[in-house]
Parts: structure tokens; sequence; C-alpha cells
């Protein structure tokens, strides 16, 4: 579905965000992109629709190379940006103008959807909060039944019953010809709906593993002491929160939170686990 | 649903499975929630209820009907048993057993412990 | 499926572009309908002495000076929002061309606003010639005669740059308005000012020099006008194509 080659980008000579990125995405997942702040998780992003274009390397997108920007491959996307302005109309009338653009636009799943998000169908678009433009946007965009959907911090000014709605969407949004892509810096949203980490660290991919193989390699364990055996270790309440090889083949279950802190801390000691 | 920090999702998903099945909420031969329905309700990925169902269906607790969806396996309930119990004395025995040789507790004392147990229990 | 152009999804953006554009368009004509009102209103009233054709010398300058004003606002301003992250990410996601994309900008502001505003102009004055022609006919002919309609009296065929020359000015404010991230109109206007400063001052200065102690010897008094008409019309036609193509290649490499 999507394959990157070498891709070098920067802003200018002193922001070198990607230095030779290689990986290949597939349908039926959910990726989770994570990364610090200016790590170049939107630049990834825009990369792959085709919104920035990069110094070096090469992108396929469905087929597509994405900086021609061609409407057979913008159809099948569907990219939700952290910022976005909608013009000052109503839902109606939004959804006349753009929808005809997307041959395969599912009126009634779009219906369903503003209705599960508890959205008010007759307000202004400029009327609504972030948060609900967010939601509005959102909607149209998996009715738009694009193969690829990009998102980049969809949870941001989405309240908490918002959250747990958003959830429930994606879940259902994710079919086996579908690849979705999230963005986020707030993983306890998501977690459970990402079964792909992507992390990206000092201009690299730094991870790019399914949780059944982070959780295959490595365990996440309270323990009281750290001893030679902990990677990475967090002190907490009862002890510490402590990331291991998974030498005894324990199921546990993935902290993202843990895990990406790890990353950052100990490349080193994670590198030959994950080749 | 809540999930717990020390096992992993799909395992739990298991348990709540299991659960349903013990407490004949979902009956022998009866179709269970699809991989979606069951990823929705429990705001998971679809993939990790399916990595769940593919476990249960090794197991012989369920069954998948081609086409149809998945179904609760004849001998589910035997089959959750022993499976619980393979789990029980494979994960959770272990400790007990550390504290009973650490402590120095005395097996028949134990044993009395247990009488008294299932009797104000059961 | 062509993935250059495509009528259907063409037509398609016209109407969304419509959407949000429309409304700049809408107002800009009101206000032009405004500025025509007032004009010609203040000629007429009072109604008293003599309706001269000079009182109605108005008429070329407003038709030039605001013409101008008009289409080139407009022009300006129809890219002018790609210039904001948050507007511009939605515009290049909507699966149309870039080539369908620019067209539907140069429809707006070459033809649509062009044609609206000739429409919308000699409506005006034919409405208001109409009327000074029915009021003043009892009183005296004489002074009506020369009063005569816009487009009657300015015949068209008087110089044929002049055809081009709209399409040149929006085509240098679209490019403007998707060039520049913020003040669109007064930095193009101030671009085209100092360009076209240097371009004189090479030309002056590039002619005093080839002429320098030289003089005419084939002086007929008529120095090939037409053949000169027809050299400006040619250099603003290629010059608006050239600003269309560069307009076309920054909507292309349009990044947010």
């Amino acid at each position: 579905m999507i394959k990157i080659d070498n891709l070098n980008f920067s802003y200018s000579k002193h922001r070198v965000l990607f230095k030779n990125i290689s990986m290949q995405l597939s349908n039926g997942h959910i990726y989770g992109l994570l990364g610090k702040n200016g790590a170049g998780k939107s630049t990834l992003l825009k990369n792959l629709a085709g919104l920035v274009y990069a110094q070096s390397g090469k992108i396929d997108v469905l087929g597509f190379d994405p900086a021609d920007r061609q409407p057979a491959m913008l159809q099948q996307l569907c990219f939700i940006p952290e910022e976005f302005h909608l013009p000052a109309i109503k839902i109606d009338s939004y959804v006349k103008a753009n929808a005809p653009f997307y041959p395969n636009f599912n009126h009634q799943y779009f219906a369903d959807l503003l209705k599960e998000f508890d959205i008010p169908v007759a307000q202004k678009l400029i009327d609504m909060s972030y948060g609900q433009k967010k939601k509005v946007i959102i909607s149209f965009g998996l009715a738009t039944n694009a193969k690829l959907v990009i998102m980049d911090e969809p949870t941001n000014g989405l309240d908490i019953p918002s959250k747990a709605q958003f959830r429930k969407i994606m879940a259902s949004a994710l079919t086996e010809d579908r690849c979705i892509i999230i963005s986020t810096h707030q993983v306890r949203d998501l977690d459970n709906l990402i079964d792909t980490v992507i992390m990206l660290d000092e201009n690299k991919i730094a991870l790019k593993a399914s949780v059944e193989e982070i959780t295959n390699k490595l365990c996440f364990k309270r323990l009281k002491e750290i001893d030679e055996t902990v990677i990475y270790a967090e002190p907490s309440l009862a002890g510490y929160h402590a990331v291991l090889a998974n030498y005894h083949q324990e199921d546990s279950k993935l902290d993202m939170e843990l895990l990406f802190n790890a990353v950052l801390a100990e490349k080193n000691k994670l590198k030959p686990i994950f080749n | 649903m809540e999930f717990r920090d020390n096992k992993a999702i799909y395992l739990q998903i298991a348990e709540y499975v299991c659960e349903h099945i013990l407490l004949e909420k979902w009956q022998s031969d009866h179709k269970i929630p699809s991989v979606r329905e069951l990823a929705v309700a429990l705001e998971v990925n679809p993939n990790t209820v399916m990595r769940t169902y593919e476990l249960l269906q090794n197991k012989n607790i369920i069954n998948n009907k081609r086409g149809i969806g998945f179904f609760v396996a004849d001998e589910a309930i035997a089959n959750i048993k022993s499976y619980r119990k393979a789990q029980f004395m494979d994960e959770e025995l272990p400790p007990v057993f550390r504290n009973i040789y650490l402590l120095n507790i005395d097996f028949e004392e134990l044993q009395t412990r247990y009488n008294t147990f299932v009797k104000e229990n059961f | 499926m062509n993935n250059t152009f495509n009528l259907h999804r063409f037509n398609l953006l016209l109407k969304r572009q419509w959407l949000e554009f429309g409304k700049i368009f809408l107002i800009t004509l009101v206000v032009a309908v405004g500025v025509f009102v007032a004009f010609y209103g203040f000629t007429l009233f009072p109604l008293e002495g003599p309706i001269s054709a000079r009182r109605l010398n108005f008429r070329e300058p407003l038709f030039i000076g605001f013409g101008f004003l008009f289409i080139s606002v407009i022009a300006s301003s129809y890219f002018a929002h790609l210039g904001q992250k948050s507007k511009a990410v939605i515009d290049l996601m909507i699966p149309a061309s870039t080539f369908e994309k620019f067209l539907t900008g140069v429809f707006f502001t070459s033809i649509l606003s062009i044609l609206s505003f000739i429409l919308l102009f000699s409506v005006t004055d034919w409405a208001f010639i109409t009327y000074i022609q029915a009021q003043f006919k009892t009183v005296s002919s004489d002074h009506t005669e020369p009063i005569a309609y816009f487009f009657t009296k300015n015949k068209v065929s008087a110089f044929a740059p002049l055809y081009i020359v709209p399409f040149t000015v929006t085509s240098i404010f679209l490019l403007g308005s998707i060039y520049f991230n913020r003040f669109h109109y007064i930095k193009t206007a101030i671009s085209v000012m100092i360009f076209s400063g240097i371009w004189s001052y090479i030309v002056v200065k590039a002619t005093e020099k080839l002429l320098a102690g030289k003089m005419p010897i084939n002086n007929t008094g008529n120095n090939g006008k037409n053949s000169m008409e027809w050299l400006i019309f040619a250099i603003l036609s290629a010059l608006t194509l050239v600003v269309w193509v560069i307009t076309y290649v920054r909507l292309k490499e349009k990044e947010v």
C-alpha cells in the first residue's frame, strides 16, 4: 500500500528531518506514529499525502507518486490535518460540494457517524467548536471510503466521551483493504487501537514493529527491584515499571508510554533485539 | 470494559469471552459477536480480537463456520475449564507456592482452610 | 481515468469553489453597483440645467479605473487563502488535478469577473442614459444628441491591445495571490510598479543608446501604427500566457 525508499527530507540545511528513511506499510493495519515534538510526525504524513516534497527518495502510495497529486490517488486518500479550516456553510452544502469528488462516498455511513459523534447537523460549520469540526471532517473522511486514512493528532480537541466514540469508530473503520495511520502524542487515548508502532527519532525510524512482535520480544512488568535484565525502568509508587527482554515468553500488556521512553533512552540496547 | 495493566489485551479479551460462555450469556452453538462487533464494543483493534478468536479456536472453545461467523463450540465449557486450569497451574500457582515455601506453611493447614472456604462459599 | 482534465470534475470544482469564492465575488459586485450608482447619481441630481455630454465625462475614467480595481481585487483574492496552511491543506487534498484547480481560478478571475463587470457597467450605463434621454427629450433634443450609450460612443475597435489588457491584469494579480502569503494586493501592486519601473528605465536607456546621433529619414507621419498595435497585443498576450504558466507551476509546487 505504501512504500518509502531512502527518503531524505529537510526544511532547510539546519533543519534536517529525515535521513534515508525506508519502510513499507500494508493494508489491514492501524499504524501509530509516535515521536517527540519536532521529530517529524506531521511532515512524514504530509510526505505521504503529497503536501510537501522531499529532497530525494521515492514514495509509492497506492501505486502513485503522491507528489503528482493525481485525482485517482486523492480519491483514495483521507487526510485529517491537525489544523484545518472549514467554510462558513452548513454540513449539507459542504457534503453536496465535496462528496461528488469521491466515487465511493457513502451518505448513509456519513449520517451514522455524525449521529454517533452527536453532531448538530443543521448548525453552520463556522459556529462549531474545534472538536465538533474535527468530528465532522473525520466523519466525512471516513465516509469517502478512502483506502488510505491518515490522521494527524485526531484526538486533540476531542472531549472524553468523544474519544471513546472515536475509538469505536476507528475499530469499525479498519477493514482488510484499508490502511490507517495515526500520529499521536497522547498514546493513552489510542494504545489499544494501534496494532503497529512506528517511532521517529533522530531523523530515523527508531522502531517499527507490531504490538505482537514487541510483546514477544519485550516484557512490561512492575518490579520491586531492578537488576541487569531490565532494559529500562521508571520508578513508581510500588517499585518500578520496567521493560525487560522477554526470556520466559510472558504475554504482558504493551505499555506504549514506557516503550516510547525506553526507545528514546536505550536505543542501543533495543536495536539488536528488533533486528 | 476496563483493561488491567498486567496482562496482554488479547488474553484479557479471551477471559471476557470465556466469562460470557461460562455464565451462559453466550450459549453452546450460538453465534457470538463478530470480530468487528467485539472490537467496536471494547474499543480495540480488530486484529487484536482476531488474535483472541484464533487462540480460542485452537482451544476448541469457539469455532468458525465459514461465511457465517464464530459459534460457541459444543464442548466449550469443558475446554474453558481445562484452559483456565492450565493457566492457573502455570501462572497463578507458582507465586503461591513460592509464598508457601517462604512462609513455611503446612499443607494440612491449607487443606483445612480450603475445606472451610468451599463449605462457606459453594 | 484522465488525471489531467475531466469535464465532470471541472464542473464539480467550479461549483465547490463558488461556495467560498462566490461570497467574495458577490460582495465585490455589490460594492461595484454602489460605486456606479453613486457616480451616475451625483451627475443626475439635482435634475436641473442642461445635461451636456461634458457632465458625463466621468464614464470612461470610471470604466477603466474602477474596472481595473474590480478585476484586480477579485483576482488577487482567489488563491489568497492558500497562504494559510489550515485552508490550503483542504484545498490541495480535493481530488481534482492541479490543472483543473488552476483553470477554475482562471475562469473566475479572468472570465467571470471581466464579463460580469462589463455586463454590470453596460446595464447601469444603459439604464441611466435611457433615463436621461427620456427626461430631456421633451425639453430640448439638442443636448441629448451627443449623449450616446457607452459602447456606441466608444468604438470598440479603437485599440487592439485593450482586449488583452484585462487578462494581463488578472493573470498578474492571480499570480500575486498565490505567490505571496499575506497582503497579496499591495505586494503585487508594488512588485508590478518596481518591475515596470525597471523595465521602462531599461527601454528608455536602450532607445537613447540606439538612437543617439540618428534621425528618422522615412517619416510618413503614421509610424506603422497598425503594426505597433499588433506588436503590443502580441507582447501582452505572451506576457499573460507566461504569467499563467508560472501560476500553474506555483500551484503545482505549493507545499503546506
